[in-house]
């Protein structure tokens, strides 16, 4: 490279704008022309007085200190910037709320649903069909009868396969299998004093509801009173269908 | 990243460059409060955008960025409409690539009194928007070129022009100096 050249590519060399094969010829050539090294070191004095002229001037300390305290975030901006925490924290109170709510209602439609989902998932299977067998009414340790499995819905829709006992939370209860256009449709028979244990429904069911609905997991359930029992049907299918069916619910036995 | 852990990395960001942002400010709109307002303006505007700041980048550049936009808000505002607008002439390169920075300038910068400060200053007041824009960028904020002509929205060769008159101008102003004080 010539002096000329060389003296072109000045601005370009200082602002580190030139490539690396155009610098390393401009230094090359620096290193052998002191004229040439001369004007470009004058030219670097030149933007460190300019540098030193531009940059002076001392920092406003005050200044900064009230643009720093603006930037933090004050408590509505935190709050804002957790509206995910916050609104995931909403629905998961709303959800328990309604769960607790549920729970609260319908105690007992929990406890009978891991019934009706044991006979849904071919766990639970009949023990009888027709009359009560004194095996099984030994077992009833005078808190059921056998009246408690003459229970069946008059609906054409409903076919039983047989029944079994049960207990839930301890009580024993009367479970009649069935199908009610091919879903299966569990039928839970109590005794009107076990209501103790599940004062939720108890409480449901005298508040003058003649019956008691809920949703409980995958299934619907809904309770009534019939003389000195309470009936219970479970199962996957739409509410009023449900209630209708629970409706037509009588005894057999007489 | 919460908001405490950003604030305290865009702080230690900040910090920093806090001199050369205050420097450019007050360079580039000579009014106390404007370079006040184009300042805070533009430091709370990055630290609402800083998620999308890429360390990539430089945040130097960014924040010069940021700060000359809020500048030219301001000006707008005041009725000082910037003229950045220039087209490229390729006499503009020729010129700047001629440049000849032969015997006049001086070896010794640091024997000028201090007083040439405030020369320095009315030469700088005296450069048009675009020259001063320019120069303060790449002397204060050490933006690369490309950097300066996507900040002004100006071409790359309008970059280097304009430079080349600021510096050209300013180096004017200190050899008028040097020249009155060897008299």
């Amino acid at each position: 490279m010539k002096c000329a050249e060389v003296r072109q590519f000045v601005r370009l060399y200082l602002d580190s704008e030139l490539d690396n094969e155009h610098s390393f010829e401009v230094e090359q050539h620096l290193e052998s022309c002191p004229e040439c090294a001369g004007l470009f070191e004058a030219e670097k004095r030149f933007d460190d007085r300019l540098g030193r002229f531009l940059r002076g001037g001392g920092m406003t300390r005050p200044l900064w200190e009230k643009i720093e305290a603006k930037i933090a975030p004050p408590p509505f901006t935190k709050l804002r910037r957790l509206w995910p925490v916050a609104l995931a924290a909403a629905i998961i109170i709303a959800a328990a709320g309604m769960f607790f709510a549920k729970s609260r209602t319908l105690d007992l439609a929990n406890a009978v649903e891991e019934c009706h989902s044991a006979y849904v998932h071919q766990i639970t299977t009949p023990e009888f069909s027709g009359a009560v067998p004194e095996k099984i009414a030994q077992q009833f340790s005078g808190r059921l009868d056998a009246g408690a499995f003459a229970y069946r819905p008059s609906e054409p829709a409903f076919t039983s396969s047989g029944a079994r006992l049960c207990h839930v939370e301890g009580v024993p209860v009367a479970l009649i299998l069935g199908r009610c256009a091919e879903t299966p449709v569990s039928m839970i028979v109590l005794k009107k004093n076990e209501l103790d244990h599940f004062p939720r429904t108890k409480r449901k069911l005298e508040s003058g509801d003649p019956i008691a609905c809920s949703r409980s997991g995958h299934f619907q359930f809904a309770a009534r009173v019939v003389d000195d029992h309470v009936i219970c049907v479970v199962g996957d299918t739409p509410r009023p269908a449900l209630e209708k069916l629970l409706k037509t619910v009588h005894r057999t036995d007489g | 990243m919460d908001g405490d852990e950003q604030r305290v990395r865009f702080l230690s960001l900040l910090r920093p460059i806090e001199r050369d942002l205050e420097s450019y400010s007050r360079r580039m709109t000579f009014d106390r409060r404007d370079f006040e307002d184009a300042l805070q303006n533009a430091v709370l505007r990055a630290f609402r955008a800083f998620d999308r700041y890429h360390d990539d980048a430089s945040f130097r550049a960014w924040m010069f960025k940021i700060l000359t936009n809020e500048i030219f808000a301001i000006n707008r505002k005041r009725g000082r409409v910037a003229q950045f607008e220039i087209a490229v002439e390729p006499e503009e390169i020729e010129e700047f690539a001629g440049l000849e920075f032969g015997s006049e300038v001086p070896l010794s910068w640091e024997t000028l009194a201090d007083a040439l400060d405030e020369e320095l200053l009315a030469a700088l007041r005296n450069l048009n928007d675009s020259e001063r824009a320019v120069l303060l960028m790449r002397a204060m904020g050490d933006l690369r070129y490309r950097e300066i002509s996507e900040c002004l929205g100006i071409p790359l060769g309008s970059v280097m022009g304009n430079l080349s008159r600021g510096r050209q101008k300013m180096r004017d102003t200190i050899l008028r100096a040097r020249k009155r004080s060897w008299l």
